[in-house]
């Protein structure tokens, strides 16, 4: 009560977070490197495509000073794709997120993201060691970014880019349009997940859900979860006392937490 | 659950049906017969913070609680009679829950830890999570279009945790929706 911010992140912090992603630019001017906090930015020579964080691409993008490319996944066949996923193969769960990005000799798991330098084959981290295979730091937003998959910061990512770049972005009005289906459909089943608290024991899976849907939904889920809990509190505490009492049955009363529990009706003064 | 938790001073204010196991004098009022004592084995309705002391404390001084006598012995409040659980088992989306009482799950809760009632408590687990992705739609869709009307019905019949499920789901589109169109600025 005593701060009025809800749990967790509210969109706002969330867009800003999404501001870290890299995405791809094709510059239109020089610019020299610039020496940031989180690394010094790629040098950019007008017809390479360099990667950039989504912040710096905006601000390059206002100047016209750079295009942005968008992502394959914004592509709206690719978001034809992933509603068909989500309506016709899979109703039930959410559209998996981008596979981990897999290297020439097939390993898996040892991403080269943005600015990583090429380590020499002795101080090579063991795979599944590479602190960077979150998802801030995977290159999900870049040009060359699987397409057919949703990544964590999907609806952002979008929304950014079709409001400050809607023209390098291809066939923005159905990309919009797509994207407002698909927002749709998966806040259907983010409602729906929680019909599977029914049984007492159901989770809701959330793999493939994008931040800002969480975000949305954050308080909603909480608050089923915890009514859930509330409500079935009775029954898990007998529940309790039974497993407690076979237990205590089996081992011969012997102490443990469920004698200790029902102590006070057991014991006679 | 908080010292000033309204919902929670307001569920223990419930009434809930009881009988008195004994003779009381002088309590003749609460059956609207102020000028006898109020007889054992009459219906009367007390609030649960009450009821629920004087039910579950034994009037006796001896330990033993095979032949502990409570002062009273509690009812199931009409609001979680057998025809509201079986009006919810057959559609939980047609009950207006508030009709009942205000605070529906609340005194639910607290009746279920006085009662063992396994299949009352899958019902209500049930209709909660029915209910409740009812509700998230409706939160979804307020505001946004002009077809109150439809939804009036159910929503009105929200109870209190309902209510602050509403209002959760509810703030967080709205948030969302804020942000977006926020986003070209």
């Amino acid at each position: 009560m005593a701060l009025p911010l809800p749990q967790g992140l509210v969109p706002t912090e969330v867009a800003f977070l999404c501001e870290m992603e890299m995405v791809t630019v094709v510059p239109r001017q020089r610019l020299e490197s610039i020496p940031l906090l989180s690394g010094d930015t790629p040098v950019l020579r007008p017809p390479h495509r360099a990667p950039m964080p989504l912040w710096l691409a905006l601000l390059l993008k206002k100047q016209r000073r750079a295009n942005i490319v968008p992502p394959a996944w914004l592509h709206p066949a690719s978001l034809a794709d992933i509603i068909h996923h989500e309506t016709n193969v899979d109703p039930q769960a959410f559209s998996p997120p981008p596979p981990p990005p897999t290297r020439a000799d097939g390993r898996t798991g040892r991403a080269r993201p943005f600015q990583e330098n090429i380590r020499s084959s002795r101080e090579a981290p063991k795979p599944g060691d590479d602190p960077r295979l979150a998802p801030p730091f995977l290159p999900s937003c870049t040009a060359d970014a699987p397409g057919g998959y949703l990544p964590y910061h999907w609806l952002e990512l979008a929304e950014a880019l079709l409001a400050h770049a809607a023209d390098d972005v291809p066939a923005a009005a159905e990309v919009r349009s797509l994207l407002r289906d698909l927002q749709e459909v998966r806040a259907a089943k983010m409602r729906g997940s929680t019909q599977s608290l029914e049984g007492g024991g159901g989770v809701v899976v959330l793999r493939g859900v994008g931040a800002m849907e969480l975000a949305e939904s954050r308080a909603f889920v909480l608050g089923v979860v915890d009514g859930v809990r509330k409500l079935g509190a009775s029954a898990e505490a007998t529940r309790r006392d039974e497993e407690a009492n076979g237990g205590g049955g089996r081992y011969g009363g012997g102490g443990g937490r469920g004698d200790f529990e029902d102590s006070d009706e057991e014991m006679e003064f | 659950m908080s010292y000033y938790d309204l919902d929670a001073i307001l569920t223990d204010a419930e009434k809930v049906p009881c009988k008195f196991e004994l003779d009381v004098p002088d309590l003749g009022y609460l059956d609207n017969n102020p000028s006898q004592g109020l007889k054992a084995q009459t219906p009367v309705s007390l609030p649960l913070w009450l009821a629920e002391l004087l039910a579950l404390s034994s009037r006796t001084q001896s330990s033993n609680p095979e032949d502990s006598a409570p002062f009273l012995t509690l009812e199931m409040p009409k609001a979680l009679s057998n025809e509201v659980v079986s009006a919810l088992k057959a559609d939980p989306r047609a009950v207006a829950l508030r009709d009942q009482t205000h605070n529906m799950y609340g005194l639910a809760t607290r009746m279920l830890d006085l009662f063992e009632e396994p299949e009352m408590c899958a019902v209500l687990r049930r209709t909660f999570v029915t209910r409740a992705a009812e509700t998230a739609l409706h939160a979804r869709k307020a505001g946004a279009t002009d077809d109150v009307v439809r939804g009036e019905g159910f929503l009105s019949g929200l109870e209190e945790w309902e209510r602050s499920l509403f209002r959760r789901a509810h703030d967080g589109n709205k948030a969302c929706k804020e942000w977006m169109e926020g986003v070209k600025k």
